[in-house]
């Protein structure tokens, strides 16, 4: 007796059918075999679904089943293929057909039970697109599914109560998406007001968070650059619902969101250390998986002690850092991860880390230092909208009132600013396919940046004045663009252009 | 090519024969030999760290004293020496480079340039070690020597405590040789040298009429260092009060926005703005008034 039971496999965050083929064989010995390409995880599935079979009470067939994933050329990979497999051989056991139009997905606990697997969104996503109408999945995944509209999404919780449900002895209510908000909220360690002085970096934060640019900060140890980074995520705005979708997207793929949870509304905040490899960082292995820089895709990647990433590494980073994607290819497999990520990077002046201290004294020497910031290359720091220089802060200098955080400026107030003037900027992109200010190339910038005859000659001043590149006279035009955003103005005025000349290239000189 | 003069020779400087076993035996050197370079002679030097209040000063002080026909030697490294090389050149005087190394090296490699324009305008670079010796440790302490042997004065800009710049001033009071000192804010790092060589006797130096007394040079054709006060422009009254606290002290953004009272946004602006039109100056994050 032969059953199909449709899936589906997840090639990156490409989705294709996948049949699973369930053949329960009376002559021949009892067996169990697995074929259509299966890894490891596919093929221990065997065991997971002879044991959760066994333990829902149902007597395992003493029969030759044979499994056919179709495609049979295509490699399938995870554990998702425990539901199809078990359902195929419970409808032959217990004599119930499926419901026409349904996707299964899931993996068995060897008590019967389902849990949460990755990959549900892809494949709701997969079902809208190709009129699926029921999704079966582990109920921990159900919501994930749920965000999609489209397919009813029932939420499976094990054998017994689906076999229930298709012998139409017991009824399972398809799942209504609910958001879940706060869950997934990035955890700001730090309020901005809690930031004392600093008055320039976080001006700075708030006018990247605005436009996406990318930003780097440079200054000694306890100046304070990790906290600044660390409060960043409170004055990101929001997702909007294409981009929530990409996210999630490539959550879902990775296997990152957890049991119960569902779309991803918030800019997410990744922050690898130093030591982390090239695979790890920009995506890849034998089924290419996506790295840390597609998982900060629309949210943040924060890089402390920049100098210290291996030069590969960093240089990894200029394509994704250019077009907001990243194709990785291998002998057998082509995956494209998008990365539109805003890059924070913090650094140190010198190898001591005290060049320029009020201080401290710096005991490296001109050729160390000069060494120690060429590990940033040109390239990248030329791709880097806004440089800041961070000096440690002497609160004893304070007056009372700037010591008192309560009167400084809180995140939330920050946020609003920032939430402005990232609406205008998605206005303004409307028919584009960018959304902010950032991601501008020359024909938005002289579309959308008008500058009148003094602007231009003041850029022009300051670009000999102070030797900037070309591409620097273009970011220029970008953060005054930001700037004129958060200030609610259509037009850029000299004062926003004097501003964004503030965050020009520093301590490190671009090439 | 490198040339060599020995100490036996008509033409070896006088003033560091005196100096007695110690004189180098011989000279390499690259440029036109020429005694009158030997004549008066003033060490300049300063810390490899140099700030940019050293920096402005070194200008101010060296670009006056060479301008009136006095010889600015120095070691060539970066920070001090360098300032003190690039401000004589620049103002056509002349300057000699005692190199740590052989004489057919450019050490520190990066400032080729103006090793160049030293040899342009008829100064000398010289050294006691020959062909492609490589600089070490103790051979900048060695050079130290020639630098305050030639020289009939000294002045430090800016040196720690511990630093090679007092390793010359050392040299300078051991051969009787006078010492000038800049005094700086006791509290930086770079001036705490200088600060002990004044506790120690040394000479304050904060003209250069102080350093040409010495040198009996006439100061009637001399400008006054007034005269280096930019001619106030079209000035608003921000822009007077930004650079009223920069005369005092060289500062950030932040902390004139402090002090001031003003968003960080708006003096950022205004700061950009009076850079382009040249009031102020900025290096390594702070701001600062030529």
């Amino acid at each position: 007796m032969l059953i199909k039971v449709p899936s589906v496999a997840n090639l990156g965050l490409e989705t294709i059918k996948v049949d699973v083929e369930v053949n329960l064989a009376g002559r021949g010995l009892p067996g169990f075999e697995i074929v259509g390409l299966p890894d490891k995880a596919v093929d221990e599935s065997k065991e997971r679904v002879r044991a959760a079979i066994s333990s829902s009470g149902i007597d395992f067939p003493a029969k030759k089943i044979t499994i056919n994933l179709a495609p049979a050329d295509i490699p399938k990979e995870g554990s998702l293929y425990d539901l199809p497999i078990a359902v195929g051989i419970l409808s032959s056991v217990l004599q119930f057909s499926l419901p026409e139009k349904s996707l299964f997905l899931g993996e068995l606990s060897l008590d019967g039970s389902l849990r949460h697997t990755k990959g549900a969104l892809l494949m709701a996503l997969f079902a809208r697109e190709f009129g699926f109408l029921n999704l079966f999945v582990p109920k921990d995944s159900a919501n994930e599914a749920a965000a999609i509209k489209g397919a009813k999404v029932f939420p499976v919780e094990n054998l017994i109560q689906l076999s229930s449900y298709f012998l139409k002895r017991k009824n399972i209510e398809p799942v209504v998406y609910k958001e879940i908000s706060d869950r997934f909220l990035p955890l700001a360690e730090f309020d901005m007001r809690e930031v004392l002085g600093q008055e320039q970096a976080k001006r700075a934060m708030e006018i990247a968070a605005a436009g996406g640019h990318n930003i780097i900060m440079v200054g000694s140890p306890g100046s304070g650059k990790t906290m600044l980074a660390r409060a960043l995520p409170g004055i990101l705005p929001p997702l909007n619902e294409t981009e929530s979708l990409e996210v999630t997207k490539i959550y879902s793929a990775a296997g990152n969101i957890p049991p119960g949870g569902s779309l991803i509304t918030h800019r997410q905040f990744r922050a690898p250390h130093h030591s982390a490899s090239l695979v790890g960082l920009i995506g890849g292995g034998a089924r290419p998986h996506p790295g840390e820089i597609s998982l900060a895709h629309r949210g943040v990647l924060f890089l402390d002690e920049f100098n210290e990433f291996p030069r590969q590494v960093m240089e990894a980073m200029r394509q994704p850092l250019e077009d907001g994607y990243l194709t990785i290819s291998r002998s057998k497999q082509r995956r494209m991860y998008p990365a539109d990520f805003m890059l924070v990077a913090s650094a140190n002046p010198c190898p001591c880390g005290y060049l320029n201290h009020p201080k401290k004294n710096c005991v490296c020497t001109q050729h160390q230092i000069r060494k120690y910031q060429k590990r940033i290359s040109g390239p990248i720091l030329d791709r880097i909208d806004l440089h800041i220089a961070i000096q440690p802060v002497d609160t004893t200098e304070f007056s009372d009132n700037q010591r008192n955080s309560e009167l400084l400026e809180s995140s939330k107030v920050i946020k609003q600013r920032v939430v402005l003037a990232r609406q205008k900027q998605e206005k303004r992109f409307e028919k584009e396919s960018i959304h902010s200010n950032a991601q501008m190339k020359n024909t938005h910038i002289k579309n959308y940046c008008k500058l009148t005859k003094d602007i231009e000659e003041l850029l022009h001043r300051a670009s000999i004045k102070f030797q900037l590149s070309a591409r620097s006279y273009m970011k220029t035009i970008k953060v005054a663009r930001t700037i004129a955003d958060l200030e609610g103005a259509e037009e850029i005025t000299i004062s926003h252009m004097a501003e964004a000349l503030q965050y020009k290239p520093k301590i490190y000189e671009s090439v | 090519m490198a040339q060599v003069i020995e100490i036996e020779a008509q033409e070896y400087p006088k003033l560091l024969k005196e100096i007695g076993s110690q004189a180098p035996k011989r000279l390499y050197y690259k440029g036109d030999w020429n005694e009158v370079l030997f004549e008066d002679c003033l060490a300049v030097v300063g810390s490899r760290h140099l700030t940019s209040y050293g920096r402005k000063i070194t200008e101010q002080l060296v670009t006056e004293i060479a301008a009136s026909g006095i010889t600015i030697v120095s070691g060539f490294m970066y920070g001090g020496d360098e300032a003190a090389h690039r401000a004589a050149v620049r103002t056509g005087g002349r300057t000699i480079a005692v190199m740590p190394c052989g004489i057919n090296i450019i050490h520190p490699a990066e400032q080729k340039e103006l090793y160049n324009e030293i040899l342009k305008n008829k100064g000398l670079i010289i050294s006691e070690f020959g062909g492609k010796f490589l600089p070490a440790n103790w051979t900048y302490v060695k050079r130290n020597r020639i630098v305050a042997g030639l020289s009939k004065a000294i002045l430090i800009v800016e040196a720690g405590l511990n630093s090679g710049s007092l390793i010359t001033a050392g040299y300078a009071k051991k051969y009787g040789r006078k010492i000038f000192a800049v005094p700086g804010q006791i509290t930086s790092e770079v001036s705490k040298g200088t600060v002990k060589l004044i506790k120690e006797g040394a000479e304050v130096a904060t003209e250069a009429r102080d350093i040409l007394k010495y040198y009996n040079i006439s100061l009637a054709n001399l400008r006054n260092t007034g005269s280096y006060a930019k001619p106030s422009l079209n000035i608003g009254k921000e822009e007077q009060e930004i650079i009223n606290q920069l005369k005092r002290e060289p500062m950030e953004a932040d902390i004139l926005a402090r002090a001031l009272g003003i968003s960080v946004a708006k003096i950022g602006t205004t700061l950009s703005l009076m850079q382009l039109k040249g009031f102020i100056n900025q290096e390594s994050g702070k701001y600062y008034v030529d």
